[in-house]
């Protein structure tokens, strides 16, 4: 984790209400993986009191480089789309655990919903490079709020789905995924959080219903891994990775938890943002 | 001509005792750790340097050293008067890959409860103009698993580090703090009475000058440790409650926690937090916080450490003004982790840009002129 300046290269509406922005950032960019994000400040401090957290969307370690992506939903993201090309900001970052790819998983299945994609963007890349296959199902409510399949790798599967079906199929992205579960080793997920629960039903219920041995796991070795641990988020056919409010994001004001199975809260800032599916307690639990 | 005014109550002798040390712990002294810091040099030496470090910014310049140490009694001497506040800090460590937590005066860690808390549902926080909402809900593992995970680290700091108490019960309180009490690395409490007051039909101890008194009272038979209360704002009138508080034997009061508040979800279905309600903090709260400083430094005579919305030195300035000896940084460090340390060498600035070779002259300026200023350390030790 390193507190460094971070220089507007380019700033778009992709869009209508989305902002994709590059930074350079080289202290940022070091080391940096796919699920984590930076903690980013407004220069506003006394209206805007707090930092916004964003999602590696892309990483370009050898230009130092990353690029965030968001939607204005406030005065505070509105700030940062009046910011001009050389404007310089302030980062915290790298944050949080990032997805764990079991290295033996050959094809990944990333679903998105909405801002999501802005969550998995980055892994697209990074499988990718390491020689994986990846197919991405990228939700929206219309054909207007659809990614450019332009700002995606060649190399990515790009399946789309849309609420009122104006592009793509007619009906929800989770409709999409059993046409590729057999095909998928692992799925990483990120979006609203019915989109995740029912994707984390379906993970459970997947290998009695294709009748697969799951990954890694020797016969009888069913002691459970501790909460957030990047073992058990390797061992998962489902990573999730989860939104909250935050406050420091550095873990020590607690106002980003979810709740596990585990019955005990954990930090998205800290433990996570990415989970194994079945760590997270889809209905809450206080 | 510069005006050098000791703000002290008791003997000049009795003040000056090891004005530079930077802090002393109670009951068990940290050998081991001392001899650890320096190889070099001995003890006082040592203490010495670091507190003047502290103070400036930058040690090739012939600054001379000032006086920022704050006496809050029974042994407890801050290198400097910037706290960091409750449940804004964790436990000390989140921070340390950004900030030198050494050089802060003390760190006020995350409320700490007798059994462990999950807290309460999600959302927790949420930001308001010049400020958040927070409602944790006190989640924390519990004062047992807190000894165990972190005592050991803060006894090897040089920085204080005061636990934060809360409980529902004075049973509770007391408990907790029998707990802490002897533990190395807890070198004071706070005590957290913000807390609904099971037993009494859910009244918060802050909000009734008696049930403040009580619990300050029975912790304060349970330990020697240095004993912080904090204030709450919540209230219509806080002199009677701080004057409870002091007579109950706390060594000196914190104020303030944060104010009630809601927010509504967008959907303007049902409100935002998970627990409804929250607490507001941030620049926001500054005036409301600033007030009840005022109030409070001219009806007690122990010390008074000032929370709420501190941003800049300015803040800081002010809430000396109005007679704190110290001030807590909460919320701000959310978006400026780096703010305490630079506050303190802003503030040793600030002394030599006046001529000052102390801050104590910085402190009560804007009370009322009266017979004695408010005391800057703590009462005296009575068995
Ligand atoms: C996220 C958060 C958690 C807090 N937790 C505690 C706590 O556990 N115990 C406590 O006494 N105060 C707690 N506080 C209150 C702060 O210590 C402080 O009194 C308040 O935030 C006002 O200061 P500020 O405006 O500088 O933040 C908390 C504040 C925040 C923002
Ligand atoms: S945002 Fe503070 S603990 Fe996660």
């Amino acid at each position: 984790m390193r507190l460094g300046g971070a220089q507007l290269l380019d700033s778009r509406e992709i869009l209508p209400g989305q902002w994709l922005q590059a930074y350079l950032a080289p202290d940022l960019v070091a080391g940096a993986r796919a699920g984590q994000f930076v903690h980013v400040r407004t220069g506003d401090y006394s209206g805007l009191v707090l930092r916004r957290p964003f999602s590696y969307n892309t990483i370009d370690p050898l230009a130092g480089t990353l690029t965030i992506h968001f939607r204005t939903v406030g005065r505070g993201t509105a700030w940062f789309t009046q910011l001009r090309p050389g404007d310089r900001i302030d980062m915290l970052g790298p944050l949080g655990r990032p997805f764990e790819v079991d290295p033996r998983s050959r094809h990944l299945l990333l679903v998105a919903g909405g801002l999501g994609i802005a969550g998995v963007r980055a892994l697209a890349d990074e499988a990718i490079r390491d020689g994986r296959q990846v197919t991405l199902l990228f939700g929206a409510a219309t054909a207007r709020e659809v990614y450019p399949s332009s700002l995606l790798p060649d190399e990515v599967e790009y399946v789309v789905a849309t609420d009122d079906g104006s592009v793509g199929h007619h009906g929800f992205v989770t409709d999409l995924v059993p046409e590729y579960e057999a095909w998928a080793d692992q799925a990483f997920a990120c979006g609203p959080l019915p989109m995740l629960r029912t994707l984390s039903n379906l993970a459970a219920t997947r290998r009695q219903r294709l009748g697969v041995a799951s990954l890694g796991r020797k016969r009888g070795a069913g002691r459970p891994l501790a909460p957030g641990s990047p073992q058990a988020r390797k061992k998962a056919f489902l990573q999730v990775s989860m939104e909250q409010n935050m406050g420091c994001a550095v873990g020590a004001c607690l106002g980003c938890v979810v709740m596990t199975t585990s019955g005990t809260p954990q930090r998205v800032c800290r433990e996570g943002p990415v989970f194994a599916a079945e760590e997270i307690a889809w209905e809450g639990g206080w | 001509m510069k005006a050098r005014r000791r703000v002290v109550t008791g003997s000049a002798a009795s003040v000056k005792r090891r004005p530079t040390v930077r802090k002393i712990k109670p009951a068990i002294a940290p050998v081991a750790r001392r001899a650890s810091s320096s190889a070099s040099a001995g003890s006082a030496a040592t203490a010495r340097s670091a507190a003047s470090a502290a103070a400036r910014p930058e040690p090739s310049l012939p600054a001379a050293p000032i006086d920022l140490a704050v006496d809050l009694g029974r042994g407890l001497v801050l290198g400097n008067p910037i706290l960091v506040a409750s449940g804004t800090f964790g436990y000390g460590i989140e921070y340390g890959d950004v900030v030198d937590v050494q050089r802060l005066g003390a760190i006020c860690c995350k409320g700490t409860t007798l059994r462990p808390r999950i807290g309460n549902p999600t959302p927790r926080v949420t930001e308001t103009p010049g400020g958040m909402l927070n409602s944790i809900g006190l989640q924390n593992p519990g004062v047992d698993a807190v000894v165990e995970k972190y005592a050991s680290t803060w006894a090897g700091w040089q920085v204080p580090v005061i636990v934060n108490v809360a409980g529902e019960s004075i049973g509770d309180y007391v408990e907790v703090v029998r707990r802490l009490d002897g533990v190395p690395g807890v070198a004071g409490i706070e005590l957290n009475i913000s807390c609904p007051n099971v037993g009494a039909g859910g009244i918060q101890f802050a909000i009734d000058a008696n049930a403040a008194g009580a619990v300050t009272a029975a912790v304060r038979r349970a330990t020697d440790l240095p004993l912080l209360v904090k204030l709450s704002p919540n209230v219509a009138d806080v002199r009677p409650i701080a004057r409870a508080i002091a007579d109950g034997g706390a060594d000196a009061l914190t104020a303030v926690n944060t104010l009630s508040g809601i927010a509504v979800a967008p959907s303007r279905a049902r409100p935002l937090l998970g627990n409804v309600y929250g607490g507001l903090s941030g620049p926001a709260i500054k005036p409301v916080a600033l007030r009840i400083v005022y109030e409070v430094t001219q009806v007690v005579d122990i010390p008074v450490i000032a929370i709420g919305g501190v941003a800049e030195l300015a803040d800081v300035l002010d809430y000396l003004a109005v007679g704190a000896v110290a001030a807590q940084v909460g919320t701000a460090i959310f978006a400026d982790p780096g703010l305490p340390v630079r506050l303190i060498g802003e503030l040793a600035d600030e002394c030599r840009g006046r001529g000052l070779d102390s801050y104590r002259p910085l402190i009560g300026t804007a009370l009322p002129k009266r017979a004695a200023p408010p005391s800057a350390r703590g009462v005296e030790y009575r068995p």
